[in-house]
């Protein structure tokens, strides 16, 4: 039930984002642009400008909510969030020290950067913490620290690097038109479906190693691909939009209320509603301000502490 | 001596000092003895020196006063505007002791103390104003605050500068010469500029939030090239203060409408005379296409729109020059 309301969400959540933007367009030509294209401005603006930000809302807010599920399952800590596997802090403190030597004038570097600031922290985190969960999410926590840290010296240090940085660092889904999103779409759908196969194993290892090795399953190597899986999913996310917070925190909790203990079913509502949420913020960001749009991070924020509290009041924190 | 003597050489005495206390407060001389005057600041009024030999120059009074010859001893960095300066003042940047970034956050503050000047004039907008220590600036020398709103403001700015540094002569000379040329030009376009309407696509949009940059009448890209009659339409749909008054920044959907009355669309071309990622966004755009400016081939770059002093602008000028004559070809 739950997930047929969650699809019809994304649905409703979709189509408002084709349709709402900075510039008034009569629905009437929003359909015109996929069934009777001509060509005119309102339909070259749905097409070029609102779909693909849609898709990346969709593909994006998925893999948020998707590695957040993972990362509070693996961790059994319900306050996990995919960012602490160093990705977000990884991929600000990579830009930053593009821009530092300025390389990072482009969104094509920017991406690059991204990725491999944020595919290197993971890496880091799960070399040191990968025999334990609270190990990682120490690890974590403790290189996200740091790699913020001299990210913000350098950016204190050279305002055109702070200037260079900051639109990135609050996260967004607008101008991203141009970039080679196709392939991080196809990098994420495949390690959506890895989540997915993994999530069936995961629900085994949430009752403990020593039952976990008796039903057959190998503890290390589920941990190791979950981790792999949000790390992929995480600095794939972040190196196209930006750190976009809460989604990654707020969307398991919300799934949990359909999905109850079970992981497979936890991984595929955060898979829907996930990108409802960020679209729907999306949504929200264009309309905010009468003129100006705002960043969609600063949407999720504003509006996820409180949908979190509630979230938690209502329905409690069952341990993940 | 008698009581009534001495009393009449007191009162002389009295006097005599008294009229020595007057004339002192008559020449208003510094503590140290220099000749000062009232300046009406940004912060108020300051007593400067009449004739100052120490300069230290921030933000926009750098560039001005180094084409003034001002006597600087430190300038704050201001590495935009050393592509618009000539070489001679180039090398003069070059020597002299910078004490600040280009951004004046971060002045050094004991460098300044050493340098011991007798004038501190700080050429920055008000909101970078409030990081600046100004007591502490004012410990060491009377310090100005003359800094901009909007962007057109340079001239007035630069007067002021030339003011409070004694420079105003030269000032005059660069100042004419500019005016010379503007109005030499203006007459010279008068009959093809008559009646069209320009919008400007500025460079400082942001890509990274889908947003370009429209600039209007007074604005960075604009106000230069208005000297020559070109006539900006519109404004900004909200005021945001200082350049946000005459500039905003619209989400690309908005591209066409936001042209769509334009007969010429000028743009900010970069100091080597590439097109700047900001500007090439909205190129790239398939709605700049059918803008009808777009689709006229009405479409002019400006170069070197950013000058804020009278020698680069005059430069400027024949920059626009060259880029106008397109209209005269055909009319």
């Amino acid at each position: 039930m739950l997930l047929a309301v969650a699809l019809g969400a994304l649905a409703l959540a979709s189509i408002a984002s084709l349709c709402i933007g900075a510039h008034a367009i009569a629905p009437r030509e929003v359909l015109d642009a996929f069934v009777r294209f001509g060509g005119s401005d309102d339909q070259l603006t749905v097409r070029h400008y609102r779909l693909p930000r849609t898709v990346l809302g969709i593909a994006v807010g998925a893999a948020l909510g998707v590695a957040g599920a993972l990362m509070q399952t693996t961790t059994r800590n319900p306050l996990a969030d995919p960012g602490l596997v160093g990705t977000t802090a990884g991929a600000g403190f990579a830009i930053t020290l593009g821009a530092w030597y300025g390389h990072a004038g482009t969104q094509h570097a920017q991406l690059v950067l991204a990725a491999a600031g944020a595919a290197i922290a993971s890496v880091l985190v799960y070399a040191v913490g990968r025999t334990d969960p609270l190990r990682l999410l120490l690890s974590g926590v403790a290189l996200s620290a740091v790699l913020s840290g001299i990210a913000t010296g350098l950016r204190l240090l050279d305002p055109t690097v702070l200037d260079a940085v900051r639109h990135w660092a609050v996260g967004s889904l607008a101008g991203r038109e141009r970039t080679p999103f196709g392939i991080l779409v196809g990098v994420l759908l495949v390690a959506l479906v890895a989540a997915v196969l993994l999530a069936r194993p995961l629900d085994v290892v949430a009752l403990g190693g020593d039952v976990s090795r008796s039903l057959g399953v190998n503890v290390v190597a589920v941990r190791t691909g979950v981790l792999v899986v949000v790390a992929v999913l995480t600095a794939t996310a972040t190196s196209i939009a930006g750190p976009i917070a809460f989604v990654g925190l707020l969307v398991p909790h919300l799934a949990r209320m359909g999905a109850g203990s079970s992981t497979p079913w936890l991984v595929g509502l955060s898979a829907v509603l996930g990108p409802t949420v960020l679209v729907a913020s999306d949504v929200i960001a264009r309309v905010a301000l009468s003129h100006t749009e705002l960043p969609v991070g600063v949407v999720t924020a504003f509006v996820g502490g409180p949908a979190l509290i509630w979230a938690v009041r209502r329905f409690g924190v069952e341990a993940a | 001596m008698p009581s009534r003597t001495r009393s009449r050489s007191i009162a002389v005495l009295v006097a005599l000092v008294a009229s020595a206390l007057v004339g002192c407060g008559a020449f208003d001389d510094g503590d140290d003895g220099t000749e000062t005057r009232p300046f009406e600041a940004d912060n108020g009024t300051v007593e400067i020196p009449v004739d100052p030999q120490r300069i230290v120059a921030t933000g926009y009074a750098v560039p001005g006063l180094i084409e003034l010859g001002a006597p600087l001893v430190g300038r704050s960095g201001f590495r935009r505007g050393l592509p618009l300066m000539s070489e001679e003042d180039r090398a003069a940047y070059g020597e002299i002791a910078e004490i600040a970034g280009d951004t004046n956050t971060e002045m050094d503050y004991e460098a300044i103390d050493r340098l011991g000047p007798d004038l501190i004039i700080i050429g920055v907008p008000a909101p970078a104003l409030k990081r600046i220590d100004m007591d502490r600036l004012a410990s060491i020398a009377p310090t100005v605050a003359v800094g901009p709103d909007l962007p057109s403001q340079w001239r007035e700015l630069t007067y002021r500068h030339a003011d409070a540094a004694g420079v105003l002569d030269r000032y005059d000379e660069l100042k004419a010469a500019y005016e010379e040329r503007a109005a030499e030009l203006k007459a010279k376009y008068a009959d093809v500029l008559d009646g069209l309407r320009f919008g400007h696509l500025g460079a400082y949009g942001e890509v990274s939030q889908g947003q370009f940059q429209r600039e209007y009448g007074g604005s960075w890209g604009t106000n230069i090239v208005e000297d020559l009659g070109v006539t900006y339409y519109g404004e900004v749909a909200r005021k945001g203060g200082g350049a946000r008054d005459v500039s905003e920044y619209p989400s690309i959907e908005e591209l066409p409408s936001s042209f769509a009355d334009a007969d010429v669309i000028t743009y900010t071309l970069a100091y080597d005379a590439s097109v700047p990622p900001e500007v090439q966004y909205a190129f790239d755009s398939p709605l700049w296409d059918n803008i009808p400016a777009v689709v006229a081939g009405k479409v002019i770059p400006l170069r070197f729109v950013e000058s804020t002093t009278y020698k680069a602008a005059r430069r400027t000028l024949d920059f626009h020059d060259e880029s106008l004559s397109v209209l005269l070809e055909g009319s």
